[in-house]
Order: C-alpha cells, then structure tokens, then sequence
C-alpha cells in the first residue's frame, strides 16, 4: 500500500476524493486487505473523536465487528461466488488473522485450545454450508416437504419444495439437524438476497435465503421450533 | 438524490444505489462504529447493539435507493437504526426471539467488555486520544479537528486556514497516521 493510496482514503473517506478516482480506490478496496483495515481504523478515529463521551466507540474497535465488511472478498477469490458477509462478530475475524488486539480478545474468550479448533472447524462448516446454500439451493435431502408456514402468512410455492412467498417476500427453506456450531442468528449477503442462519433451541438449524428482512426471517424460523 | 444536499458521501451513495457493492461496503465500514456507539447509547446493550447494528445495514442496503439526499446520509441512517430499535423493544416478540442457548454451547461473548474496569480503561484511552490529538503539531490538529468534529469540507478548510487544499488533503491524512500510530504503539490492547 503506498502513501499515495493511502492518502487518497482519507480523501474518499472525507468524501473530498476527485470522482475519477473513486473506482480506482473501491476496486483496491476490494483486494487489499490493510486498506480495508486502514478505513475501519479511520472510522474508530472519527467515532472516538466524535463521540467522545461514549466509551463503544473504543469498545467497537476493541470488539471488531467492523472488520468484517470486506471478508466476503476473501470467500468471493475462493468460491468465485460473490458474497458478502454482513453478520459480523469476532469469530469472522480470527479467520482474517491479521490484527493482534482481535486475536488478544480471541484468546481471552477462548479459555483452551479445544475451544479454538472447535471455532475454526464452525467457521469451516458455516461457510461450507453458506456456499452450498448459494450453489445448490434445491439440493435438500433433509427438509421436510410438508412445512406449513401459513400460520406467518408464508404460502409455498410448489407443492414440492421449500419455496415460500408473502407479498413481495421470497425464500428458500432449509432445515439442517446438524447443529452448525452457532448460537446466534447469522446473515449473509449474496446479490440481492439474504441467507439467514437460524439456530433453534433444539439444535437445528433453520437457513432462510431469499428476499427476506432478517426480523422476519426470524418469525419463520422460531414458528418452525414450536 | 439531491447532490447539492450536505452529503460528503454523495458520491459512494449513488454508486451504492446503483447496486456498487463496494460502495455500499464503504459506507457500511464508515458509520458501523457510530451507528453500534448510538445504539449502545440507545440499547445499553452490546449484544442488541450489535444485532439492531446489523439489522440497520441491512435495511440500509434494502433502502438505499430511496435516500433522496435530503438530509446527511449518517442522519438518515441513524433515524433507521433508531426506528429498528424503538421497534425491538416495543415488540414484546422481539424477547422471543432471543433463541435459548444451551449451556454446553460454547460462549464467545467478550465478558470483560461488560466489565466496569474495562470501561473505565476505554475511557481512560478516549482521554488519551484526546490529549494526544491536542499535542498534534497546530497545522495537522487545526485541519484534523476542523475536518473531524466541525465538518468543514477541505476546501473551507483551505480558506480558513490559508493553505491550498492539497496541503489540507494531506495534513488531515498525516494526523490521522500520526493517530492511528500513537494508538498502536501507546494504547495497545487498551483500545
């Protein structure tokens, strides 16, 4: 990365950069790794300064949620599937493995060795299972054909598939017995769509993907954990 | 959109309304910390903070196309973020949807930031931030601080301070090295 590019960021990042040169910017943006962490950290410098008075604005730097944006770059060079990764938390993170804070919190959290290869092995499952989801979305041996989501207003749209629709809302529905290792709800971009992992409390899991708000995503998978 | 509004992202904002991923991360990245310190603010909660954070830029990125520019883009942004949380807890569903974890599950959750000591020293670092940008050399602070907490674009910057734009270009970007540097060599892992 060069001073000159760096500079430029800052420009961009103040919305002062010339407009022909904003491509060129966005486009390195997407391959370069320490530039994307560079604008995170102008960001921190901007929230710290501005909000001076709130102590998260510190703490998001030191729980790097914000660091995540660009992770899909990564998944894209090897998946050749563009997909953007908007659920961001600190397991996301350790894959980048570039920041010492980030990983200083990792070992922190994470009290054994065990408990860090369970990590990574749930990141390589979920991000697995992400690509299946894109890639095969009606390769499904394990859902159920007979889910009725008329109870939250959802009407299939086959009568042999996992395909629902209310109004201009769209998805796909997978249910996996298998628990991904996650115990949070999860979104993914790919395109115009959204995939939602939702883990029920009985250990499924529950993945929505389609045109979707994640509120909503939510309502359907908690009617099918009744 | 209305590009004579105050909008200093005008132009990543049409790029993200035509569908420009890349600029839409750009902003994402931009306004994530200010929108989760706001919800914090809003929530006290770091776990809802961060979920209602990323629920915003979803529907951001759902309705970017209505951003017509007619207020800043952070203040259009934040009125979303706001409205999501008004409606997180006036749902009574929205505790519901808290799914039950099992014990045996693993918890990643960073409990030390729930710690008042903890605070206490990213409040602590705040301050020595602070202090540190005001023993910034005068030139960078005045650029820095025009540019960051008054919202001055560079080119009255420029007028104010009596230098070309270039020179303001790269004075706020080397008092943001110098920031960042003094972050990572001084604070460490305190921020």
């Amino acid at each position: 990365m060069t001073y000159n590019l760096e500079e430029k960021l800052s420009a961009l990042y103040d919305g002062e950069l010339d407009a022909n040169e904003v491509d060129g910017i966005l486009d390195m943006l997407e391959k370069d790794v320490s530039l994307q962490k560079k604008l995170s950290q102008y960001a921190l410098v901007s929230s710290s300064v501005n909000n001076s008075n709130n102590i998260q604005s510190i703490a998001t730097k030191k729980k790097p949620v914000n660091y995540g944006f660009w992770f899909s770059n990564a998944i894209t060079a090897a998946a050749t599937v563009l997909l953007t990764f908007v659920a961001i938390n600190q397991l996301e993170f350790s894959r980048m493995g570039e920041d010492i804070s980030a990983k200083n919190q990792l070992n922190i959290a994470m009290s054994s060795k065990e408990a860090k290869d369970i990590v990574s092995k749930t990141e390589e499952n979920l991000v697995d299972h992400v690509m299946h989801v894109i890639n095969n979305p009606d390769l499904d041996n394990a859902t159920p054909y007979d889910i009725d989501l008329r109870n939250v207003g959802y009407n299939r749209l086959s009568s042999n598939g996992r395909k629902f629709n209310k109004g201009d809302k769209n998805f796909i529905l997978r249910i996996e017995k298998k628990n991904l290792g996650i115990n949070k709800v999860r979104y993914w971009r790919h395109g115009d769509k959204i995939i939602h992992i939702v883990p029920l409390a009985d250990g499924r899991v529950v993945t929505i993907y389609g045109n979707i708000d994640a509120q909503s995503a939510i309502k359907v998978a908690n009617s099918i954990g009744k | 959109m209305n590009n004579n509004s105050n909008n200093d992202d005008f132009l990543l904002i049409e790029k993200a309304q035509n569908g420009h991923e890349g600029a839409f991360n750009f902003l994402m990245t931009k306004y994530y910390p200010r929108v989760y310190a706001s919800l914090y603010s809003y929530t006290k909660s770091r776990e809802d903070s961060e979920d209602l954070t990323q629920q915003t830029f979803i529907k951001v990125w759902q309705q970017i196309k209505t951003f017509r520019g007619d207020s800043a883009f952070f203040t259009w942004v934040y009125r979303i973020a706001i409205n999501l949380a008004k409606n997180h807890f006036v749902s009574s569903a929205s505790k519901k949807d808290k799914l039950n974890i099992s014990s045996t599950d693993l918890d990643f959750e960073f409990t030390t930031f729930t710690n008042p000591e903890s605070d206490l020293m990213h409040d602590q670092s705040l301050i020595k931030i602070k202090s540190f940008i005001d023993q910034l050399p005068e030139s960078l602070k005045t650029a820095f601080t025009l540019r960051e907490s008054d919202g001055k674009s560079y080119e009255e910057i420029a007028l104010i301070t009596n230098t070309p734009i270039g020179t303001v270009r790269s004075r706020i970007f080397r008092a943001r090295e110098n920031i960042l540097n003094f972050i990572s060599k001084e604070l460490g892992d305190d921020v």
